[in-house]
């Protein structure tokens, strides 16, 4: 009698679904981290695509390529997309996707929440969208009322505005609210606060900031929705109504949202530069209690944005004190990022290339936002597109230079690949000369010129033709460039050469996990015992393997 | 462009002290930057350094500096700001009935246009005339949207804000014509919404003044007189 055969029964296993299916309903983290990801870098695209033809309506003076109401109309999707769609949902989803990781976590506190946080994401960014088939708003990049009122933009343009950037910052929000449980709740064993990593330390502030910030941003939504739909007074003036209103409320979550995207960029920087030096991040506890200074005094100084606005002097002092304290932790970072360059064995891969750019681009920004934070200078320059190149290369250095040096960082850890370094060489050196050509012409323009922003044309004999004619050229180059590292990712997506679990010889733990990570995350979790887990557990392979006499085998290591 | 207005010295100034400052800011990051990317390469041989001692101290120390730098970049522009609001007074060879108080004129933005109300009840669009030497108080006001008043050779620019009232002031102190443009989005004519202020002596304002409300007076009478013989203006 021979023993019973074990019996394997397939009938009934449910079929595995499309993948596409599994990624739509799916609540891991990771998943969502990821669509948001790759939605933002789409949403890249298409401003990029708004930029230009914006760039190539102000290529010469009163040109008539395009007319007001469609020039205002790219102007309000462009504000809308590179805020809602882009920059914040690029940091946001970095953050979803790698700071459980970094501190140890199987999965989310609230994983449903984050999964309504994308939908509600992907619902705004198709509304917006879908308004190409009726009205897109034309009430500029932040629709000031009464502007954005019933009673001068009868049509739905503002309507559709509100309603998706409405839904998006609810997305964020929700996300924000799991992050916070999680980072909170669920690290690993031993992963003290004073051990976290800097990137999971700005996901908890950064998630804190939106959720202080993005409630505000959803109630004057709200009043704006009321005011237009309802017979609302919130922002009309006379019966009660204050246009100034809005400015505050939507400032300070703009203001937020900067320095969302500043922090993001510098605390990826901040873990791409240790690595990259072979040294640990100089002034940890500085850089961290910076990050934390510039999310409260950088949304205190909202505003900075009203200095021309009916409100007391004393506002404006106070908005210009909390912008200038920026100086103190901001410059202790910067300080701190390159004193550990300084003294270390540089290996300029794409990431540290990356972040180089991004801090060179970040300091033009905040330099000129400096002078733009004094009162009387900001009398002059207030409104011109002196503001908008200084903004335009604090954010641009932060999503675009510090969301690509993230990308080429975790790329491997997200896809199991590495992106190619020519073209990614190739698309910085691009992406550099394009901002420098296309931005550093409107602080003349601006500055010495005074010309205005959101005009859809300017004036010839006002002396900055020749500096509108190159900022076009420069947009085209630095949309160029901007592409190279879009296609860079989606050729090495597939065709990429294979990275290891920890391609970079990174310190967190994101590393310790398989690339891409499996559902649960982390097969075991190590005992975290110091502020750089991995290089710890390389040490104990290292130390066990030279007792033993033989090499680790195991893909994944066992601390 | 040489400062015209009193105010407008103290922001030239404050313009000049915040782009030099920003320079040098920016010089030093870069330059400390390209100097540790091109010193300190792994394929040249570097290694990395331990990170010295008495780390916290250095934090403190370069903490310290930055504030101490804020701080005085903070007294700086707070000079000059207050400098730049200083109310001038009317000079010598400026209007006499505006010695004791300044000339006012309300300047309401509207889409896409300004419009200037002075105080004999006659009142002017696009351009705004007024006597040299004379410290001038623009009362902004809007009636449909926010606009914003900038004419950088005479003044800092300030908001025309619906249901509020803001304030301009300036004193010209050279004749000639001043341009500008409205600096806040408001809508589909917001790049054409231009202004212009002609300083002239005060003779000339008062000989405009007269000539404006008997230009408005007889365009009235017209409209009048048309409508009474049965046609519509």
């Amino acid at each position: 009698m021979s023993p019973a055969a074990p019996e394997i029964v397939v009938d009934g296993f449910p079929r595995r679904r499309p993948r596409w299916i599994e990624i739509a309903t799916s609540a891991d983290h990771k998943d969502v981290g990821r669509v948001m990801i790759v939605a933002a870098l789409g949403f890249l695209f298409i401003a990029l695509i708004e930029l230009l033809l914006m760039r190539l309506q102000l290529v010469i003076p009163e040109n008539t390529f395009l007319t007001p109401v469609t020039f205002n109309r790219l102007l309000s999707l462009y504000g809308a997309t590179t805020i809602f769609f882009f920059a914040v949902p690029l940091a946001l989803g970095l953050f979803y996707y790698l700071a459980p990781l970094q501190v140890g976590a199987r999965g989310t506190a609230l994983p449903r929440l984050g999964q309504i946080g994308l939908w509600l994401f992907v619902a705004g960014a198709t509304v917006l969208y879908a308004s190409f088939l009726y009205t897109p708003s034309e009430a500029g990049v932040n629709p000031l009322p009464p502007l954005s009122e019933l009673a001068y933009l009868p049509n739905n343009g503002v309507n559709v505005w509100a309603a998706a950037t409405g839904l998006a910052t609810l997305g964020f929000v929700l996300i924000a609210i799991n992050l916070i449980a999680t980072l909170g709740r669920m690290r690993a064993p031993g992963m003290a606060w004073r051990r976290a990593p800097v990137f999971a330390w700005a996901a908890r502030i950064g998630s804190w900031l939106l959720l202080v910030t993005g409630p505000v941003m959803l109630a004057a939504i709200t009043m704006l929705l009321i005011d237009r739909n309802y017979d609302g007074i919130f922002f009309a003036d006379g019966s009660g109504g204050a246009p100034l209103l809005w400015q505050h409320l939507s400032w300070i979550f703009y203001t937020g949202a900067y320095m969302l995207i500043l922090i993001f960029a510098l605390a990826a920087i901040a873990e791409i530069v240790p690595v990259f030096s072979r040294r640990p991040l100089a002034g940890r506890r500085a850089v961290i209690g910076s990050l934390v200074a510039i999310a409260v005094l950088g949304t205190l100084a909202w505003m900075q944005n009203m200095f021309t606005a009916p409100i007391g002097i004393g506002w404006m002092y106070f908005a210009m004190l909390m912008s200038l304290a920026l100086i103190v932790p901001f410059g202790l970072i910067f300080f701190n990022l390159i004193a550990t360059m300084i003294g270390g064995a540089l290996q300029m891969r794409a990431p540290l290339l990356f972040a180089a750019g991004a801090i060179s681009m970040i300091s033009i920004g905040l330099a000129s936002e400096l002078t733009h934070s004094m009162v009387a200078v900001a009398w002059r320059l207030h409104n011109t597109t002196d503001a908008t190149a200084a903004t335009h290369f604090a954010l641009l250095g932060g999503s675009v230079f510090g969301g690509f040096a993230a990308l080429h960082y975790w790329f491997p850890k997200l896809t199991g690949r590495t992106m190619g370094e020519t073209l990614a060489r190739l698309s910085f050196w691009t992406i550099v000369l394009g901002a420098l050509l296309t931005f550093v012409p409107l602080f003349f323009a601006g500055g010495e010129h005074g010309e205005v922003v959101d005009a859809y044309k300017f004036f010839g004999g006002a002396g900055v033709s020749a500096w509108n004619a190159i900022a076009s050229i420069g947009a085209f180059v630095l949309a160029t460039g901007i592409i190279l590292t879009l296609v860079n990712a989606i050729l090495s997506r597939t065709g990429g050469a294979r990275a290891g679990h920890d391609h970079w010889g990174g310190d967190s733990l994101e590393w310790f996990t398989l690339s891409p990570p499996e559902p649960h995350n982390f097969d075991l979790l190590p005992d975290v015992r110091s502020d750089r887990p991995m290089r710890d557990i390389r040490a104990a392979i290292a130390h066990s393997s030279s007792r033993r006499e033989q090499p680790a085998a195991e893909s994944q290591p066992v601390a | 462009m040489g400062p015209n207005s009193p105010g407008t010295d103290q922001i030239d100034t404050l313009l000049s002290i915040g782009f030099v400052v920003a320079t040098i800011l920016v010089v030093a990051v870069n330059v400390a930057l390209i100097y540790a990317i091109r010193r300190y390469r792994a394929e040249r041989g570097a290694e990395p350094r331990e990170l010295r001692g008495g780390e916290r101290r250095t934090q403190w120390r370069v903490g310290g500096l930055l504030t101490v730098f804020a701080a005085a970049i903070l007294v700086v522009s707070l000079i000059y700001t207050d400098k730049a609001r200083e109310t001038p007074t009317t000079g010598d060879a400026g209007l006499t009935s505006a010695r004791s108080k300044p000339l006012q004129v309300l300047a309401t933005g509207q889409q896409w246009l300004w419009r200037y109300d002075y105080p004999n009840t006659s009142f002017s669009y696009y351009k705004l005339v007024v006597p040299v030497d004379t410290t001038v108080e623009l009362e902004l006001v809007s009636t449909d949207v926010i606009h914003t008043w900038d004419v950088p050779a005479l003044s800092g620019k300030r908001d025309a804000v619906p249901g509020k009232t803001n304030r301009v002031v300036f004193r010209a102190d050279e004749e000639g014509v001043y341009r500008g443009q409205s600096a806040t989005f408001s809508g589909q004519a917001y790049a054409a919404m231009r202004t212009a202020v002609e300083v002239v002596s005060p003779d000339a304002y008062k000989d405009f003044l007269a000539q404006q409300k008997a230009d408005i007076q007889a365009a009235q009478d017209r409209v009048v007189d048309l409508i009474e013989a049965g046609e519509t203006p």
